[in-house]
């Protein structure tokens, strides 16, 4: 029973030092990552969105896949459409997308932002001509989420990463229905 | 003392000969770039858990010695991969998952376990440096090989107006795409391997 307590202690010990040392690097570095996370969401909302203005971000807590959308209205004060924040279901873990809507559900472009897919497999889905497979579609045509309803080409650029490329087409398909919900 | 250092550079290289971390050497080799940052995090991580393991062998239990280096290895990594973010965050994004894999990094648990905690700090801090750099010679080799030949590129740092791509003449317009995927990272380490063990019977 004491060799049992013993063991345990000094494995608290252990873990109790490794948080300490965690922690202090977090102090340091949280900081700045919030402040790149910053920058990286307004570089994306520019290059997503190049006509309307965004409003201020509406953040959705009771949906798993749309976690937040920003109102995009016209110079004229007409609405344009919404830029949504969607989570997707990637290989490696949760991917987070920016997608702009028109009112419609069509999507006019999206761009991925925090994930973990695989290096030179998933992690190409990060390029903006990647996304150019799912541009123009959901208002009339469906968001394609099977690699049968792309064209040859754009099926051979995705190779070996299908399920990347089925996380954000299924979280496009929602965002497109969650934004013709929305309307006006 | 040098025989520490020196074994992981080719003898017991940890990629072509012991065979161990073969996972990131695979998924991040496909860019120069990549297989450097991956090899800084892995000889930070190699060296100072096997500092660690070697002060603390006297302390950490027999029976839970495995759990306790998990719990030291597992805090360097999430200290590599918050500093990454912080100030080096396009490499962070380039290695993705592989970063918070280096935990379960063979080799990593394996100098641990092998010799850290049966040796002082000193051959310990020597036998992690050898065999991080071990282990970054053989990432940078793999992926100069995939990189030159699937992409036609070598991607490096980017200092000032440079951008860091180096475009290889004649390559770069008609590159050996096989090369840069999963089969071909599987090709190149078969030929490299081959390579150090031919290299290895002639002495």
């Amino acid at each position: 029973m004491k060799n049992i307590l013993v063991i345990g202690f000094k494995l608290t010990i252990i873990c109790a030092a490794a948080a300490l040392c965690l922690g202090m690097v977090n102090a340091v570095t949280a900081p700045r990552i919030a402040e790149l996370k910053k920058i990286a969401l307004a570089d994306a909302l520019t290059v997503i969105n190049r006509t309307g203005t965004p409003g201020d971000e509406v953040v959705i807590k009771d949906d798993s896949v749309v976690k937040g959308y920003y109102p995009v209205k016209l110079d004229t004060g007409d609405m344009k459409g919404y830029i949504l924040t969607l989570r997707g279901d990637g290989y490696a873990g949760d991917l987070k997308i920016l997608a702009n809507y028109e009112k419609t559900g069509k999507l006019i472009a999206c761009v991925l932002m925090d994930n973990q897919e695989t290096p030179g497999l998933g992690k190409e889905a990060e390029k903006i001509e990647y996304m150019e497979k799912y541009r123009g579609f959901g208002d009339d045509s469906a968001i394609p989420v099977k690699k049968s309803q792309l064209s040859a080409e754009d099926a051979d650029a995705i190779g070996g990463a299908t399920i990347t490329f089925v996380g954000i087409g299924k979280a496009l398909d929602y965002g497109s229905n969650y934004v013709k919900k929305l309307g006006e | 003392m040098l025989k520490e250092f020196t074994k992981g550079l080719f003898k017991e290289n940890p990629i072509f000969i012991i065979v161990l971390g073969l996972c990131p050497a695979l998924g991040v080799s496909t860019k120069v770039i990549n297989a450097l940052g991956m090899g800084a995090g892995v000889i930070f991580v190699l060296l100072c858990s096997n500092i660690l393991v070697s002060l603390l062998k006297d302390f950490i239990p027999d029976k839970v010695r495995i759990p306790s280096y998990i719990v030291i290895i597992a805090s360097f990594v999430t200290i590599v991969e918050m500093v990454m973010q912080a100030y080096s965050p396009a490499l962070y994004k380039n290695l993705g998952v592989f970063v918070p894999l280096i935990v379960v990094n063979c080799v990593i648990l394996g100098r641990a376990e092998a010799f850290a905690n049966k040796n002082t700090v000193l051959p310990s801090i020597m036998d992690g440096l050898g065999m991080g750099l071990g282990f970054t010679i053989g990432l940078v080799l793999i992926a100069v090989v995939r990189e030159i030949l699937g992409a036609g590129t070598i991607t490096i740092f980017p200092i000032g107006s440079f951008d860091g791509v180096i475009p290889i003449p004649g390559l770069v317009n008609s590159p050996v795409r096989v090369i840069g995927l999963a089969a071909g990272a599987l090709l190149v380490m078969g030929y490299l391997k081959a390579f150090f063990n031919w290299y290895l019977d002639r002495k």
